[in-house]
């Protein structure tokens, strides 16, 4: 991971064929067991796979997902992660991360170059909140559709965030449908979540490092 | 089926019954009343433009798995489709980011449980390539024999499937018996039937049995035969055949640009196996097709995976030919597990045991190295996104189930068709739920 951009240039198909304008918006070039990763900025990213699928002909989308950095010593908090496949002879494939801010978690969607990227962009958006602009279709894709939180978020506990029977629950009461508080359990979703002693109980349950 | 509150209430009910119908009646009078979409299959024309809304799923039978589909049928024809996935939804990946590399190969069999064994491997050789080992040869050509044999076993049972589902149920009966065979030599190989995690990062469990060898060569005698009953039951079953011949049709471009892998777009003549393209554990050195048909309608998966599955006999009989002797296990214990055998013989072997089981010890993988990892799964493209932190748990575990990309098609596919075509389609899919949602 330590490897620069000058040294790693002459490796990667992809990044040899970019036009040096372009070249300039990589601004990382890593090279892990013989598999590379270009990384650029969030502004950045919308025009490098455009010129990545139209220019370069990298046809397939392995797999949309993302990284959560939380409080590690990384330039921004999240880290999208593209894996572009060209399908055919020569059949490269590498990765394009970009780095995303958390005050602005957007991005712009790319699902009119691959279709794969309305289930990808979809899951990650469920996962993490992200959300990509111009996506037709960022509902909940595993998580129930009014779940409040992210779960593969760092701060989202292991434990999750409760059983089932202490969720608000919504019933109907003749021909209305009302909210129903649990009643044996205090704690519900998103309010009793960040208590102090659920949260003693979380770092209690979690494992050593 | 016209349930009220005050008929047929028991005075002295089960408690837990008597709850269940409340419950019951509850949503049937706020489903009445249009209050909202019951979740249980059922069909509403609340707007009265003469088109039903239909729950199919996520109990429903033909779904094989929890998988939800709302169709908006005009008479039988589906206008409009939406699916709706993650009842399984299980946090996996989440799992991944809290259990030690080693644990999670348990999880990994729990996820596509009708081939858990390649996602043992899958999940074996991601972590295998992100630490930079390879495996001795003896343990690829075992992996290598054993991913096909569940490859077959998953295949044969999608094509007894997709017959049971158009009504040729002996298909299925006589796939589930001849699967027992498979199913009998990964007993005798780890000892579990379905959740097999049989694999160890560096890897496998223990060698094969001695009888290993007359296991699989019997499977390779008595395997055969069923696909020739197969295809002639089915080929001249004129049902099955006009039923599922030019119905949920994938072009080439569209399975290229969704992303579907696998026998799915092998029948839509996209050409692509991880197998070929990016080989692992010496696939290169097999002599093998890669089968592909053209129309990319439910037919044409059906013919795929029965064509796989010879492939696959002949990988096996070429692996077994050339099976060779040695060790089962990387010979690093820094980072791969000794065998059970030698732990208990062995002092210096259960050192290494202990230091990799405990927490905060086991395999460290380098601070910051990030891989993507596929292997050629029996639905498709099974892709892992590993990155480290530098301690004994993943920082990230990303898995990239084939199931998921393929699903994702399906609403359009069965768009405009007949809801029995729908149906037809989605056995030729072959959808894990485990595996979609995680």
């Amino acid at each position: 991971m330590e490897s620069t951009v000058v040294d790693m240039a002459a490796n990667d198909a992809a990044y040899d064929a970019l036009a040096p304008d372009l070249q300039s918006l990589v601004i990382d070039q890593t090279e892990h067991q013989g598999q590379v990763a270009l990384t650029c900025k969030a502004e950045h990213q919308r025009q490098l796979l455009e010129h990545f699928r139209n220019e370069q002909g990298y046809d397939y989308l392995v797999d949309v997902t993302a990284m959560d950095h939380l409080g590690m010593d990384r330039p921004e908090r999240f880290e999208v992660v593209y894996v572009l496949r060209r399908i055919g002879a020569s059949g490269h494939q590498f990765r394009l991360h970009v780095w995303l801010s958390e005050d602005q978690a957007e991005l712009p969607s790319v699902f009119d170059l691959w279709d794969s990227a309305r289930w990808g962009e979809r899951e990650t958006h469920d996962m993490f909140g992200i959300v990509f602009q111009g996506n037709p279709d960022l509902r909940r894709l595993l998580m129930p559709e009014d779940y409040p939180a992210f779960p593969l978020l760092k701060d989202y506990p292991l434990k999750g965030a409760g059983e089932r029977r202490q969720f608000t629950r919504v019933v109907p009461r003749g021909d209305q449908m009302v909210e129903e508080e649990p009643e044996d359990y205090p704690t519900s979703i998103g309010r009793g979540m960040h208590t102090p002693e659920y949260e003693e109980e979380v770092r209690r349950d979690s494992k050593p490092r | 089926m016209t349930p009220s509150p005050d008929k047929g209430t028991r005075d002295a009910p089960v408690p837990s019954a008597r709850t269940l119908r409340t419950e019951l009646e509850k949503g049937l009078r706020a489903h009445r009343s249009g209050a909202r979409p019951a979740s249980v299959m059922e069909m509403s024309d609340s707007d009265g433009d003469g088109r039903l809304v239909m729950n199919f799923g996520p109990q429903h039978p033909a779904t094989h798995g929890t998988l939800r589909s709302i169709f908006t049928l005009e008479g039988e024809t589906i206008v409009e489709a939406d699916v709706e996935i993650g009842f399984l939804h299980t946090g996996f990946e989440k799992l991944g980011e809290n259990m030690t590399y080693q644990q999670w190969v348990t999880v990994s069999d729990r996820m596509n449980y009708l081939s858990a064994l390649n996602n043992n491997v899958g999940y074996s050789v991601a972590v295998e390539d992100l630490l930079g080992i390879e495996v001795p040869p003896r343990c690829k050509s075992l992996r290598v024999i054993m991913c096909e044999l569940s490859r077959i076993a998953d295949h044969i049972l999608c094509v007894g499937l997709q017959g049971m589902d158009l009504g040729a149920f002996s298909i299925m009966l006589w796939a589930f018996e001849k699967r027992e065979l498979i199913y009998d030599i990964i007993e005798a190989v780890c000892g579990a039937r379905l959740t097999t995690s049989w694999t160890r990062v560096g890897g496998i469990m223990r060698d094969v049995p001695e009888f290993f060898p007359d296991l699989v060569y019997s499977f390779l005698d008595e395997f055969p035969p069923l696909l020739t009953e197969i295809h002639t039951m089915l080929l001249n079953n004129r049902i099955f055949v006009d039923r599922v011949k030019d119905i949920g049709i994938v072009s080439e471009d569209q399975a290229r640009s969704w992303g579907i892998s696998g026998p799915i777009a092998r029948a839509s003549g996209l050409d692509v196996d991880v197998r070929r393209d990016h080989p692992y554990l010496g696939y290169e050195n097999y002599d093998f097709k890669v089968p592909v048909q053209t129309e990319g309608d439910s037919f044409a998966r059906y013919m795929q995976r029965m064509e796989e599955i010879e492939q696959s006999l002949e990988i096996i009989r070429q692996a077994m030919a050339t099976l060779p002797s040695g060790p089962v296990v990387h010979d690093d214990f820094k980072t791969s597990l000794p065998t059970k055998d030698a732990v208990h013989n062995d002092m210096e072997s259960l050192i290494h045991h202990f230091k990799l089981v405990m927490l905060g010890h086991g395999i460290k993988p380098e601070p910051g190295a990030c891989i993507y990892s596929a292997t050629e799964a029996p639905c498709g493209e099974l892709g892992f996104f590993i990155a480290s932190d530098g301690s004994d748990t993943a920082y990230r575990l990303r898995v990239r189930p084939p199931s998921l990309y393929n699903y994702a098609i399906y609403p359009r596919l069965v768009e405009g068709g007949m809801l029995s075509d729908a149906v037809a389609v989605l056995s030729s899919f072959h959808v894990i739920a485990g595996e979609l949602d995680r």
